[in-house]
């Protein structure tokens, strides 16, 4: 089973984002409420970078949406005092950081934060010299990571790796290195935990057509045991998914990564999607806008 | 011991696309491998140079550019004449530059008459350029395709906006259409699946895939040209197999570093060799990544890039 984060309360986001700046709590309550009730795990708090008045604004957001739900929360944001005041405000499970990536400057504050209050943190695979170029630098971030992590005190356990997942329409190389390290990660940690961005292989997509790659790129990295996603919590079907209940259609998806070329005729419609969804987030096809009709 | 030569594995080939009418048919793509690879396919058609001629004298052209042509600009035709006489041109890319809205925003009737004109007086197959404005382009290409039928033109740049429009007009009267998109392998194929879906037929569609010249983006569209041959020709993608053309002097002739005087930049070196050594290296570049058409401007530039065509084909 996959954790689920929701990713939808979000200060960019045309629905809700307004309310979040002209802090009016019921909209964000009532898609708190919402989300929970899909059955998300945990809920993502991203403000944004917050340079001005992030703390406050965390630590309103944080008890807004506490009053109507106990679930865990992540705190989404660049900006390290607002996810202390995140951190302090927090009361249910165990919250998370979202994220700390591996610029020396960040890696920093972000440890220190994270083993004063106890918290689990989102490691993400991101240096020096931006992002990795495949998986085995993927894999040697993680390790500098989760060294730096055990030095300043913070238990493999906590720690939740993010190899940073790109768009299909960018280039497909890397949507399969994000993948190839998930089979790579428990291997080399066995203690770490994984999560991904999932929306993010569906940027630039049509929206009416996101759905699908989320959902296939979600059953291809459970192939290798992925941990954890942040996911768009309004998309019932891939909650379903992530929860195992599709078990023949995941196995029709692991299928086709093993090389199994099922005959498309003998398919019905859902299978068939995924089918040709999975081609393409393998680099089979070739992606265009057009992809579950050609 | 014997050494075993890696060879690349191709699954599929180009389209061959027929041009023109009459005797003065010419035949592109057919390529069964990467460029110039002969030692592992057969390049049955080598890349075509189409010399461009405007629909009305240019006014932004350097005079290393005009002199050629100082004679004809004023007159399309004699332009054209002077392309397929004088400079020996196979193929004739009339630019409808002043139908632009931002510049002489001809009215589309009077751009068809001067296209009408050019087509009936010149033997060799025709590409003719719209402005580029979606809107605009929609209506002159349209009228252009009417008044033109039965010249089998090749018309563009079609576009996500107005591939409709166009292309249902080009297949009303059989002419080819340039899919055009901006430097993306994702939308170009997309393009074409939507011209398919609206059956133009597949030996009469060419690959745009938009050029930046040396220096302002041109390894963009290399790497653009050089994944959609890999995807054409290794894995089975029908929708990428066509024929590539690429509308390189215009953008070429207009940058800075063509431009500048000697005494304003002494280290450029003398002009007119600049402008012929940048068209000629842009074309050389797009020539290595899969292309079929260049359409140039400059005789000397030219003259380089033919011999260098040859050189490759007898390679």
């Amino acid at each position: 089973m996959v954790v689920c984060i929701a990713e939808n309360i979000n200060i960019m986001s045309k629905n809700i984002g307004p309310a979040i700046k002209e802090r009016k709590q019921g909209p964000v309550q009532a898609m708190a409420t919402a989300l929970a009730d899909n059955g998300v795990d945990c809920l993502d708090l991203n403000i944004g970078p917050a340079r001005k008045g992030g703390e406050d604004l965390m630590d309103w957001l944080v008890k807004t949406v506490q009053e109507v739900i106990d679930l865990p929360l992540s705190l989404d944001t660049t900006n390290p005092g607002a996810v202390e005041a995140g951190l302090k405000a927090a009361k249910y499970g165990k919250p998370l950081i979202n994220s700390v990536s591996l610029q020396p400057e960040r890696l920093e504050t972000g440890l220190s934060i994270a083993v004063r209050y106890k918290a689990r943190i989102i490691g993400l695979l991101w240096g020096k010299d931006g992002m990795p170029r495949d998986a085995n630098e993927r894999a040697a971030m993680a390790v500098d990571f989760v060294y730096h992590a055990n030095e300043a005190g913070i238990p493999t356990q906590e720690i939740l790796i993010d190899p940073i997942v790109t768009p299909i329409c960018g280039d497909v190389n890397q949507v399969l290195a994000a993948l190839e390290f998930m089979g790579m990660i428990k291997e080399i940690m066995p203690e770490a935990k994984s999560i991904v961005g999932l929306s993010n292989v569906s940027n630039g997509v049509p929206n009416d057509l996101r759905p699908y790659l989320n959902r296939t790129y979600l059953m291809m990295l459970m192939k290798h045991g992925i941990y954890s996603a942040i996911v768009n919590g309004f998309d019932a079907e891939l909650l379903k998914i992530a929860r195992g209940e599709r078990a023949k259609h995941i196995k029709l998806v692991h299928g086709v990564m093993e090389g199994e070329k099922p005959d498309p005729a003998s398919l019905d419609q859902v299978e068939l999607e995924y089918y040709k969804t999975t081609r393409v987030l393998m680099g089979e096809v070739l992606y265009s806008d057009s992809w579950l009709l050609a | 011991m014997r050494i075993d030569i890696p060879r690349v594995a191709y699954t599929g080939t180009i389209k061959e696309i027929t041009l023109g009418r009459n005797k003065n048919k010419i035949t592109i793509g057919g390529e069964s491998c990467y460029p110039f690879h002969l030692f592992e396919g057969t390049m049955p058609n080598p890349p075509k140079i189409a010399m461009e001629v405007y629909d009305s004298a240019p006014e932004d052209w350097p005079d290393s550019a005009m002199e050629p042509f100082a004679d004809v600009v004023d007159d399309p035709v004699a332009w054209a004449r002077k392309c397929i006489d004088v400079y020996g041109a196979e193929m004739i890319a009339l630019q409808m530059a002043s139908t632009d809205p931002n510049g002489k925003n001809i009215p589309a009737d009077k751009a068809a008459a001067i296209a009408k004109k050019v087509s009936d007086e010149i033997e060799v197959p025709l590409i003719i350029w719209g402005c580029e404005n979606v809107d605009k382009d929609t209506e002159v290409l349209r009228s252009i395709c009417e008044i033109c039928e039965g010249r089998d033109l090749i018309i563009g740049p079609v576009v996500e906006g107005n591939y409709r429009a166009i292309g249902a007009t080009a297949i009303a009267y059989n002419h080819t259409v340039i899919a055009s998109t901006p430097i993306d392998i994702n939308l170009a194929k997309q393009l074409n699946i939507l011209l398919g879906n609206l059956n133009v037929p597949d030996d009469k569609i060419i690959i745009d895939p938009s050029i930046g010249p040396i220096g302002y983006g041109l390894e963009y569209t290399y790497s653009v040209m050089e994944r959609i041959r890999v995807a054409a020709l290794t894995q089975e993608d029908e929708r990428l197999q066509y024929p590539i053309i690429l509308n390189l002097a215009k953008e070429v002739w207009k940058i800075k570093e063509v431009n500048v005087s000697e005494t304003e930049a002494p280290l450029y070196g003398h002009k007119k060799s600049r402008g012929v050594l940048f068209e000629a290296l842009t074309a050389q570049c797009m020539l290595m990544a899969g292309a079929n058409i260049l359409i140039m401007r400059h005789p000397e530039a030219i003259g380089l890039v033919k011999e260098s065509i040859k050189d490759l084909m007898n390679s």
